[in-house]
């Protein structure tokens, strides 16, 4: 999973990610779409999407070519359980929230009590 | 197309079913939790529309979950369909099913939540689209560098 999130920490990987997730493209036109980016760079980017197991790599002759591995984010799932629980967690502190505060409604303050 | 397990969470919460419930089928309680708008019209057939936050940008990102209730069994159960308008979600409208149980424990609740039918394929994006998936997950990794 650290692999995971390490590759796709950097914006530009997200977006290699984006580029690439329902086509496959040789890496120098992967590279053309950054316009401030170096090629350099761009390779980098690749290799540790690569050996993170999110994109695939075939050669072509001289050519590179990347898509993404749909299955390397099984390991993402992990993450999307990770979205219900943030959300139920949310729920959580909502609904206890409100529990108190009806529960508040209901026993009137005793007197003396500060409000 | 294959199916993949169900998503499976539960979390206990210190309120009555009842209360937890209202957090499911009254708009403006579900938008403390889940979305940033909701419209819902909790009986069977009746629409159960989220507004969901893609990324941080006000202007972009918004995701429509164009859902339909199943089940409304207050305050023990309530299902619903979850789908989203946007193609590039990969979850379409009424494609995938959200099954909530509360049952009383102690003083409280426990909630389930089962997330049904998510093809693999499409796991990855359900979270409100595939940019969203990974912008949080970059937020995550952040937020573990800052705690060190």
């Amino acid at each position: 999973m650290q692999a995971v999130l390490e590759a796709v920490a950097e914006p530009r990987r997200r977006e290699i990610l984006r580029l690439v997730r329902t086509t496959e493209l040789p890496a120098g036109v992967i590279a053309a779409h950054f316009a401030d980016v170096s090629r350099p760079a761009i390779s980098f980017h690749l290799r540790v999407l690569r050996d993170a197991g999110l994109v695939a790599e075939r050669r072509e002759g001289t050519r590179r070519l990347y898509r993404v591995r749909p299955e390397g984010f099984a390991e993402v799932r992990a993450f999307l359980d990770e979205f219900w629980a943030d959300r139920l967690d949310v729920l959580r502190v909502e609904a206890e929230a409100e529990e108190r505060r009806k529960r508040a409604q209901q026993q009137p303050r005793k007197e003396g009590d500060p409000t | 197309m294959t199916t993949v397990d169900p998503i499976v969470r539960e979390v206990y919460v210190e309120a009555t079913p009842e209360t937890v419930f209202e957090f499911y089928v009254d708009p403006r309680k579900l938008e403390r939790w889940l979305a940033v708008e909701a419209t819902l019209d909790p009986r069977p057939g009746g629409v159960c529309l989220q507004v969901h936050a893609g990324d941080d940008r006000p202007d972009s990102g918004l995701f429509h979950m164009e859902g339909e209730f199943v089940t409304v069994d207050p305050p023990k159960r309530v299902v619903f369909t979850w789908g989203f308008t946007e193609p590039e979600v990969n979850v379409p409208v009424g494609s995938t099913t959200v099954e909530v149980s509360l049952t009383p424990e102690g003083s409280g609740t426990r909630v389930q939540l089962v997330h049904h039918d998510l093809p693999p394929s499409e796991l990855a994006s359900h979270a409100g689209g595939w940019a969203t998936m990974l912008d949080r997950l970059a937020a995550a990794v952040a937020a573990e560098v800052e705690r060190g």
